[in-house]
């Protein structure tokens, strides 16, 4: 018999290095972090105005002169998590910080960050900004909205058509450069994915987690709850918001999530109705154990399998539910948008391949990377699959 | 030595698994007279069932081989006949019966049509009358009950004993030469192998087939087998007669296999049950944390307390020899579990499945009370009832007086450390996501025991070396031991918090005869070391012989029988507890 390695590496810590073990996650994962990383920058990333600039001697950073509130607040929270994360503290407390921390951000960037009401891009390329020592542009030196007028761009310019300007992926028909719009309308597409299933997964896990354990009457009373709520169109309800209250994308993100838990909910339940009968949650029961450890702790980890692969296919869905509605038009106005993109490809009068392709991939390739992650993390999750598979000390 | 109906020479099987191959069978040979039953015993793992399977060719071609060997049927080379060949075999001049009867017969076909099938299948001209006609005549064989009115019934209107003589008249249609029984009762009722193993013989009498019958059990080789032949690890390490290997064996091996049945087990525990437990003893924490400057408050009233306990356990035991007064750590009076059956529309309770009904038990603090009886006779329930899981429909139940039901979840909490419960199955009883050091001191920290987590560490620590098991077991995940360590673990956990009561439920019935042994007498320890009262649940007689002090008999949801185990095993005065211990394989024949 083989001596076992003793180590001391906690359930959360074993399960990610198990996650990560795989090639497929590893591709997931890096295109996650890709629109991280653009999100997160995008204004430095993609941007008219210079990163710095030096005129007459005085060094300025346009970029941050025009940082907006949110730009702020994201690029705030980013760094919290980041610290929170070198943090040597356990998971709850590291996402209960990190949420502290990020609305602490909010107040604070709300209070301090005042950005010109007005930004006029053609002024980037006049006088003001031409004539100077020397300035550092971003890699995309247009912002997402800058039309480009006073170039006299005709829009719906194939990639590298245009002389004297590089569009990698060309323009649209207004004339805005696509790559700036792909890198800003990451942000739309990650945040509505994740606090979306964010939301419904919370209320799916505490119906369905209440349902499955107590059975009985909540469980009858749950389950009609769950079947109202599949009742709901989402899509339908979205556009009648839409229809009554405006474009939000926060409404979005909650209408999505809070009709979309039903199906986490049923997930949850059947788990549970197993689990219950299960000999360590009766033990559990028996050393009269609290009932959140007895949930979340004995119960949700063996019944979380099913879950993360809907979760994993939920974001996704949630990412497509914004694509449709901004696809009808009934998208976010002023932000770019994937979906909006495709809605533009569909509308204009030729077909232009760069405009189709692009926001298309995109879609595909985050709907594809969250898949791989929710495999990997389910089998992850599994120890007696990831030791068959060799992981095993 | 008649002619060999089946003659195995050399046999290796070699299944591949993962990356490498694993020399399931290596070696083995043996033969089976017509007419007469060979025995395969061994533990789980020893390649008995691989072994019977090679034989049938019902292994999947591309995990096993067979590097060397012959399987000789009438002369004649199962190994080198091809996929037709093997099929005109199969069924018709060998037969095979399986442990499970829940899931070896087609659930959405009729029991009738499960016959017929197999019959015209190897019979083509026989016309569907005459099938009709020997299907019945086969379920008259295996005795069942109006087999004419049956034809028509699913397997999920049979009990699981009528099931597998469904299996068996199935087996038998078509009259093979040798029928191959892979545990055929293992999953049954004491009382119902005994009418199987009866029945199995009276048809081998009658047809005159052989049989190659593989089991663990040494009572049941000892009424079937003619020969019998052990193995360990693939390979056969005993073969002879039957009375031969059982009264005179051999290899150390089968002498171990013996030595380890509970009937023969030496009894180091009757000793103890008498003497009184001295307070150190019966408060067993670690010297050097008793005698620990850093022991917080809670500790110290915790140990008072024990002491104290130890102190009135000990007059009471005194009272006890001077008075004949028992101490009763439970009471349970007029216990019903009553499971409501509901129908139609809105639910309503039309009956109750009476689970438990109006039971009433003492539990003398101290005694190992063993409740036996069939499976579905509410043993288990009872168990769990006394611990609460299953909520009571009526009655009392007391631990040290204390009233149990109708306490509300906060209110039990702290009564639960008084009692625990450890479970059957090895494979569901602990966590598979949670470390063993998690699942043992979390517990203990819910409940306040140590001071700090790594007091609550060297506690379990100290735990598992008393089960035995090395303290680095702590940082390894259920997945990584063996059933009979998994069930040391489980006890671990039900004695973490220091009880006074604990329910084993069936806690050996799936571990092999002599990972059973150790655990038996591990806890004859435990219980003398720790003083506690123990309710073991099981259908094992021999258990209940070595083990209990106290036998409680249930049938149907009553206590039928109860008293001292000596008296009650001895001499059982009600008719079922003389009907199920008649019905226990006897290893003496």
């Amino acid at each position: 018999m083989t001596k076992p390695v003793i180590s001391r590496e906690s359930f959360s810590a074993r399960i990610w290095r198990k996650t990560l073990a795989g090639v497929g996650v590893k591709l997931g994962l890096a295109w996650v972090a890709l629109l991280v990383f653009c999100a997160v920058f995008a204004p430095f990333l993609a941007n008219s105005m210079p990163l710095l600039m030096s005129k007459g001697g005085a060094i300025s950073a346009p970029v941050l002169q025009y940082l907006s509130v949110e730009d702020a607040w994201i690029l705030a929270s980013f760094f919290i998590a980041l610290a929170v994360y070198r943090l040597n503290i356990d998971g709850g407390k590291q996402v209960l910080l990190f949420l502290l921390g990020s609305a602490l951000a909010a107040l604070l960037v709300n209070s301090f960050v005042k950005p010109p009401v007005l930004v006029i891009y053609d002024d980037f390329r006049g006088p003001a900004y031409m004539q100077v020592d020397w300035k550092l542009m971003p890699p995309i030196p247009y912002a997402p909205v800058d039309y480009l007028r006073d170039l006299g761009s005709k829009g719906l310019e194939a990639p590298f058509a245009t002389e004297g300007h590089t569009h990698l992926m060309g323009t649209e028909e207004n004339g805005a450069d696509v790559l700036s719009r792909m890198i800003h309308a990451c942000r739309i597409s990650l945040s509505i994915g994740l606090i979306a299933s964010g939301i419904a997964l919370a209320i799916g896990i505490v119906v369905g987690g209440l349902m499955g354990y107590f059975s009985g009457v909540v469980d009858m009373l749950g389950m009609r709850l769950v079947e109202i709520f599949e009742d709901i169109p989402t899509l339908f309800l979205l556009l009648t918001f839409v229809a009554f209250f405006g474009r939000s994308l926060y409404m979005m993100m909650v209408i999505i999530g809070v009709t979309g838990w039903s199906g986490y909910a049923r997930y949850v339940r059947q788990e549970f109705l197993k689990l219950r009968k299960q000999d360590y949650v009766q033990a559990a029961v028996a050393s009269g154990l609290p009932l959140t450890s007895i949930l979340f702790r004995h119960m949700l980890p063996n019944g979380v399998a099913p879950l993360l692969v809907a979760v994993s296919f939920g974001v996704a869905g949630a990412i497509l539910s914004e694509a449709t509605l901004s696809f009808l038009g009934l998208g976010v106005v002023d932000a770019p948008s994937w979906g909006a993109m495709l809605d533009q490809a569909v509308k204009s009068s030729t077909f232009n391949w760069w405009m189709a392709v692009f926001p298309g991939g995109s879609i595909f390739m985050t709907v594809f990377a969250y898949n791989l992650i929710g495999e990997a993390f389910r089998d992850a999750i599994d120890p007696r699959l990831s030791d068959k598979a060799g992981v095993k000390s | 030595m008649s002619q060999p109906l089946l003659e195995v020479r050399n046999l290796r099987t070699y299944l591949r698994s993962g990356g490498g191959e694993v020399k399931a069978v290596d070696d083995i040979s043996f033969s089976i007279p017509k007419g007469q039953t060979f025995c395969l015993v061994g533990e789980s793992g020893s390649g008995k069932s691989v072994s019977a399977l090679s034989v049938i060719r019902l292994l999947p071609d591309g995990v096993a081989s067979h590097p060397s060997g012959e399987i000789l049927l009438n002369g004649q080379d199962l190994l080198t006949l091809d996929d037709p060949g093997i099929r005109a075999v199969r069924g018709l001049k060998i037969a095979m019966i399986f442990q499970e009867p829940m899931t070896s017969l087609n659930p959405v076909m009729s029991i009738g049509e499960q016959i017929t099938e197999a019959l015209q299948l190897h019979h083509p001209d026989m016309d569907d009358a005459e099938a009709t006609e020997r299907t019945i005549k086969a379920l008259e064989q295996v005795q069942i009950p109006n087999a004419a009115s049956r034809f028509r019934d699913y397997p999920h209107q049979l009990s699981g004993g009528q099931r597998q003589r469904v299996m068996i008249a199935m087996a038998l249609a078509c009259e093979p030469q040798l029928l191959i029984a892979d545990e055929p009762t293992t999953a049954l009722d004491v009382t119902v192998q005994a009418e199987i193993l009866r029945l199995m013989r009276k048809l081998q009498d009658d047809t005159g087939m052989s049989m190659l019958f593989i089991t663990h059990d040494f009572g049941v080789v000892a009424q079937m087998a003619h020969w019998v032949g052990v193995m360990q690890q693939g390979k056969l390490v005993e073969v002879g007669a039957c009375q031969t290997v059982l009264r005179t064996p051999q290899h150390p091996y089968t002498q171990q296999l013996l030595a380890a049945v509970p009937e023969n087990l030496a009894k180091p525990g009757r000793a103890a049950v008498g003497a009184n437990p001295s307070v150190p003893e019966v408060v067993d924490l670690p010297p050097a944390l008793a005698d620990d400057e850093n022991l917080s408050d809670s500790d110290r009233r915790l140990l008072s307390v024990l002491n104290r306990v130890g102190l009135r356990r000990q007059a009471s035991q005194n009272a006890a020899q001077g008075e004949a007064e028992v101490d009763n750590l439970i009471q349970i009076r007029d216990l019903k579990v009553w499971f409501p059956i509901k129908k139609g529309v809105f639910r309503q309770t039309v009956d109750y499945v009476k689970a438990v009904d109006e039971v009433s038990l003492d539990i003398p603090r101290g005694e190992i009370v063993a409740l036996v009886g069939e499976s579905g006779c509410g043993k288990t329930t009872l168990g769990r009832a006394v611990l609460q899981l299953e909520l009571p429909t009526a009655g009392s139940i007391r631990i040290d007086g204390q009233e149990l039901t109708g306490l509300s979840a906060r209110e039990l909490r702290p009564l639960r450390r008084k009692m625990q419960i450890a479970f059957q199955d090895p494979q569901s009883s602990l966590n598979p996501r949670l470390l063993v050091e998690t699942t043992l001191t979390e517990p203990m920290k819910v409940h306040g025991i140590g001071a700090s987590h790594e007091q609550r560490i060297e506690l379990a620590g100290q735990l598992l070396e008393d089960m035995q098991l090395s303290r680095e077991s702590l940082w390894r995940y259920p997945h990584e031991f063996s059933g009979g360590q998994r069930q040391r673990i489980g006890l671990a956990r039900a004695l973490a918090l220091n009880p006074e009561f604990v329910v084993c439920d069936e806690i050996t019935s799936a571990l092999d005869v002599s990972v059973q042994a150790e655990i038996l007498q591990l806890l004859l320890d435990i219980r003398r070391r720790r003083n506690l009262t123990l309710l073991f649940i099981t259908h094992n007689i021999g258990v209940v012989e070595y083990l209990s002090d106290r036998t409680v008999v249930m049938y149907k949801g009553t206590i039928v029988e109860e008293g001292l185990t000596a008296k009650v095993c001895g001499a059982p005065e009600h008719p079922y507890t003389q009907k199920l211990l008649s019905a226990v394989p006897r290893l003496v024949v």
